[in-house]
């Protein structure tokens, strides 16, 4: 009878164990952050902060070209999830939030600047419709019940940041405003091989 | 009928002229009255690659529904507008499920696994969505006999309860 011969295999543990390390550590880079969240008044708010892998693998999965995901993963992309639990109009104005740093306040990447940018680079039109489909919309009446989701995307820092969202309320905007507030937030990062 | 020829579910049996605007139906959470503009044309081919025109669906209620793959709310929604569409097959309310601005293989490998019985028109481009002018994906319409938007949901809805087929089923008797 031949006995098998496992040497082979026994010199390959360490490269197996290093993989299982890799693929371990792999899965630590993906967590995103914590997802703070607050409620207040009748809205409930929540952000998170995507990594540039994770938009990445997002926006490539739909087809987007190498060239768009380049500028897409210099950029910090916050997720924001808003729902009207109130029984007020609650109007969703981009205008009225505000990125401070101690530095001063980050201007977000509009719809105009993406525009360029797609221009420039001759982004298919499916593409730039999907790509509008997942931003935040720049103004927008939720009526109670509703909900809304979207990025918004400002150039990355590694500055903290406090976002500071005033919302009026109202169908005429005349009801009061809720104010919410987000401390200490970070752009997301994909941390680096090992 | 094999099941993805069920996109336009035409459960069309027209019984005349007789449909006062449903204003003062009592409406389901997250439905609301619009004003009756008329409805953006909506003209495109289904996954099948069969072309459909809403300005041929005069005369009787359609639900238009716009959707895509990569939208939680919209893959959570999916399984209960099937359900919904069973429950509705013949009655006199067409659906319409228009996809946005993704691929045939994307939308195949989706329904395959969510929502077999559903063959959605393809936006291939997003730009007759974009004319529509969704509050978000999904977004929902219901367009008149006349041809006018009457209402709209605000995002993803359960279709297959009572109060959205109670709705539904007045409509059709409206």
């Amino acid at each position: 009878m031949r006995i098998p011969d496992r040497t082979p295999r026994l010199h390959r543990l360490p490269l197996l164990l290093a993989g299982l390390l890799w693929a371990l550590s792999a899965l630590v880079r993906a967590e995103t952050p914590p997802t703070p969240s607050v409620e207040n008044d009748g809205l409930y708010m929540f952000v998170r902060l995507n990594t540039p892998d994770q938009m990445a693998a997002f926006y490539e999965a739909r087809g987007f070209p190498d060239n768009a995901i380049e500028r897409l993963r210099r950029t910090c992309f916050v997720m924001a999830h808003i729902e009207n639990r109130g029984d007020e109009v609650i109007w969703l104005e981009l205008k009225n939030w505000h990125f401070l740093t101690r530095q001063g306040e980050v201007q977000r990447l509009n719809r105009n600047d993406w525009e360029r940018l797609w221009d420039e680079i001759g982004l298919p039109q499916a593409s730039r419709s999907t790509f509008g489909w997942t931003q935040l919309p720049g103004e927008r009446d939720l009526q109670p019940g509703e909900p809304v989701g979207g990025n918004v995307i400002l150039p990355a820092t590694d500055d903290p940041f406090t976002l500071q969202a005033d919302f009026l309320a109202g169908k005429d905007r005349r009801a009061g405003m809720i104010s919410v507030r987000f401390e200490n937030l970070r752009c997301a990062k994909d941390q680096a091989a090992p | 009928m094999k099941p993805r020829r069920l996109l336009l579910l035409y459960c069309l049996v027209l019984n005349g002229p007789a449909w006062p605007v449903a204003d003062t139906l009592p409406l389901p959470p997250g439905v609301m009255a619009v004003d009756g503009t008329p409805a953006p044309p909506l003209r495109l081919d289904s996954l099948d690659g069969e072309p459909y025109d809403l300005a041929g669906a005069r005369g009787h209620w359609v639900f238009i529904h716009f959707w895509a793959t990569w939208c939680g709310p919209c893959k959570r929604e999916m399984p209960s507008l099937q359900r919904m569409l069973k429950q509705l097959q013949t009655r006199q309310i067409e659906f319409v499920m228009v996809n946005t601005a993704e691929s045939e293989d994307e939308v195949f490998t989706f329904l395959a696994t969510v929502a077999p019985d559903v063959t959605p028109l393809m936006d291939t481009r997003g730009l007759v969505t974009e004319q529509w002018q969704p509050r978000g994906l999904p977004a929902s319409f219901l367009v008149d006999p006349q041809g006018r938007i009457r209402y709209q949901a605000l995002g993803g809805r359960e279709w297959d309860t009572a109060p959205y087929l109670d709705f539904l089923h007045r409509l059709e008797a409206d």
